[in-house]
Parts: structure tokens; C-alpha cells; sequence
């Protein structure tokens, strides 16, 4: 099967399973970090929010290395579409296109929405799939395996509902 | 240091860009239990992720020679409560938190409002911290609900 980005094959799974796990263990033994992106959400407000919960020192320190980081997947993006068939702004988005078929404005309002849930979601959490379902089942955490399974089970129900019953 | 990071960071991205895990429709495909290259990128993280952390903290020391300490996350009820509203997101926008920088740098212009959707539930998440923190059994503020 083929991205949508520029139509490019995808890489074997086992390829990429095994770079993440690569990556994320040259991380905690470089720097003794746990792989974890949505805190890194947190650490972006913290840079205009004042409220308690963006003073801790748990989020003001974590600054110097989740915002590089950060930056480094929007770099990797970019990069993956230079060397893949070039870069441009896009609006597609595959069978959202096919089925339900919103133009820009629409695909704003169902991105902002989902956003909103990945955001509040991730964060009440404590993780998304990189610091749960990677990171903490790797090490054999409970929280992060009853995060994991309820995270799937929902995404199972939601895409089934939004491409089996809705659309 | 910063520098290491971003290359860590733009390699993730990398990989995530071109293995269909910041891709909408291979999302999708995940969750209608079409497609199982996503299975495959996770399970394969996690069973060499986990023998790998088993021995470094057996090892017990970073490059630098400090101990490792990796901090637990907490248990409660927003695991499953957050859990579930995080998956319905991931659902509707088919990216997950990196994805959805990842698609930013690819140039997909949607992902730019999933971004601002995520950090607004972050705020109000982290706004409203101290008044969700006893119906859901979450730790003190301080602690938060943990690095992820």
C-alpha cells in the first residue's frame, strides 16, 4: 500500500518497529529520557500559559530536550517529502477524500475537533503511543497497558462508526 | 545536546513519515482491522524495545555514566477515561501526537488545526488540573500525570 504522501511504497514494518525501538533506547541511554511526545504539548503551552500546572518543574525542565525533539519531527517530515518526490502544501487526505469528501474548511473543523480530543485525551493519560504504548509497555507498565488498550478499543469503534455506519 | 535531540527527534519523524504510522489512511486501516502494517511497526517496537530497557537498567548507566531512572507513570482513572478520548481523536484526525507534526513538515495543511486542537485540550487539561484531580484520582499537581 501507498502514502499519501506522494503516492511513495511504505517501509517494511519490521524496519520501522525496529528503528523506533532504536531510537527510543539510544534516548534513555544518551540522556535517561523516557520517548514520550505529548507532554511535549504541555511544554508548548507552558511557553505563554501561566498556570500552575505549566510551572512545574517537571515541564519547565523537560523544555530543553521535548522542544528540540519536537522540531526534529517536523524536520523528519519535511525531509521524508524532499527525498520523497518533493515537498508542497496539500490539502489531500486519502479516503477521507473518497467517503465524506469536505473541502479545506471542513477538514479544519474535523482536524481541530480531533485535535482537541488527542490533546485533552493524551494528557489526562499521562501518554499517547510513543510514551504508553511503546515506552510503557516496553517496560512492563500497568497504567500504560490500560491506557493502551483504551485508546485502541476506542479507535476501533470510532473509525468503524465514522467508515461502516456513518459514512 | 539540543542538536542530538532534533536528529533524534527528525529521524522518528523519518520513520514515522514513511512506515504509514503518520498516514491517514493506513490509520484507518488500523482500526477497520484492514491493514496490519501499523501492528507490525508497534508489536516489532515493542518486543525489541523491551529486552533492549530489560538490560540497560540491568546496565544501569546512561552514556554519560549516571544511573538510569526511569520515572513510573501513575495509575487512575484518567488512563482509561483519557484513554478513550485520546483513541477517539486519533480515529477522527488519524494522527497521533508525532504524526501530527510529522504531517506539518510534510506539508499537509490540515494537521496544522489538529495541532492547535491539541494544544488547546492540553491547556484546558492542564487548566483545569486542580479540579479534575479528585474526581479521577490523579496525582498531586506537582506530579502531574506523567511524562509521555
Amino acid at each position: 500500500m501507498t502514502l499519501i504522501l506522494n503516492d511513495v511504497t511504505a517501509i517494511h514494518w519490521a524496519v520501522a518497529g525496529a528503528s523506533i525501538a532504536a531510537i527510543t533506547l539510544v534516548l534513555l541511554w544518551v540522556s535517561n529520557h523516557r520517548l514520550g511526545i505529548s507532554t511535549g504539548f504541555e511544554d508548548v503551552c507552558s511557553l505563554v500559559l501561566d498556570a500552575p500546572y505549566f510551572r512545574r518543574p517537571a515541564v519547565l525542565d523537560a523544555r530543553g530536550w521535548r522542544l528540540p525533539f519536537l522540531g526534529g519531527l517536523v524536520l523528519g517530515g519535511a525531509v521524508s517529502a524532499v527525498l520523497g518526490g518533493g515537498w508542497a502544501p496539500t490539502w489531500e487526505l486519502g479516503m477521507f477524500d473518497e467517503r465524506i469528501g469536505w473541502g479545506p474548511a471542513g477538514k479544519v473543523a474535523w482536524m481541530f475537533v480531533g485535535g482537541l480530543f488527542i490533546g485533552f485525551g493524551t494528557r489526562m493519560a499521562g501518554g499517547c503511543t510513543s510514551g504508553h504504548g511503546i515506552f510503557g509497555l516496553s517496560n512492563l507498565e500497568l497504567p500504560s497497558l490500560v491506557s493502551t488498550v483504551s485508546f485502541m478499543a476506542a479507535g476501533l469503534i470510532t473509525t468503524n462508526l465514522i467508515y461502516r455506519v456513518i459514512f | 545536546m539540543v542538536i542530538l535531540y532534533a536528529v533524534l527527534g527528525a529521524l522518528f519523524g523519518l520513520v514515522l513519515s514513511r512506515s504509514g504510522a503518520a498516514d491517514y489512511d493506513f490509520i484507518q486501516g488500523m482500526f477497520l482491522l484492514t491493514n496490519f502494517q501499523l501492528y507490525g511497526i508497534i508489536g516489532t517496537a515493542v518486543a525489541l524495545t523491551a529486552p533492549g530497557l530489560y538490560l540497560l537498567k540491568r546496565y544501569g548507566r546512561t552514556a554519560s555514566g549516571a544511573p538510569i531512572a526511569i520515572e513510573l507513570k501513575p495509575l487512575h482513572r484518567g488512563n482509561v477515561i483519557g484513554g478513550v478520548l485520546f483513541g477517539i481523536g486519533w480515529s477522527i484526525t488519524g494522527m497521533c501526537p508525532g504524526p501530527i507534526l510529522v504531517n506539518i513538515g510534510e506539508g499537509k495543511l490540515y494537521a496544522l488545526a489538529a495541532l492547535a486542537g491539541a494544544l488547546l485540550g492540553s491547556a484546558i487539561f492542564g487548566v483545569g488540573y486542580p479540579r479534575l484531580a479528585a474526581p479521577l484520582g490523579l496525582p498531586p499537581l506537582a506530579r502531574g500525570t506523567g511524562d509521555g
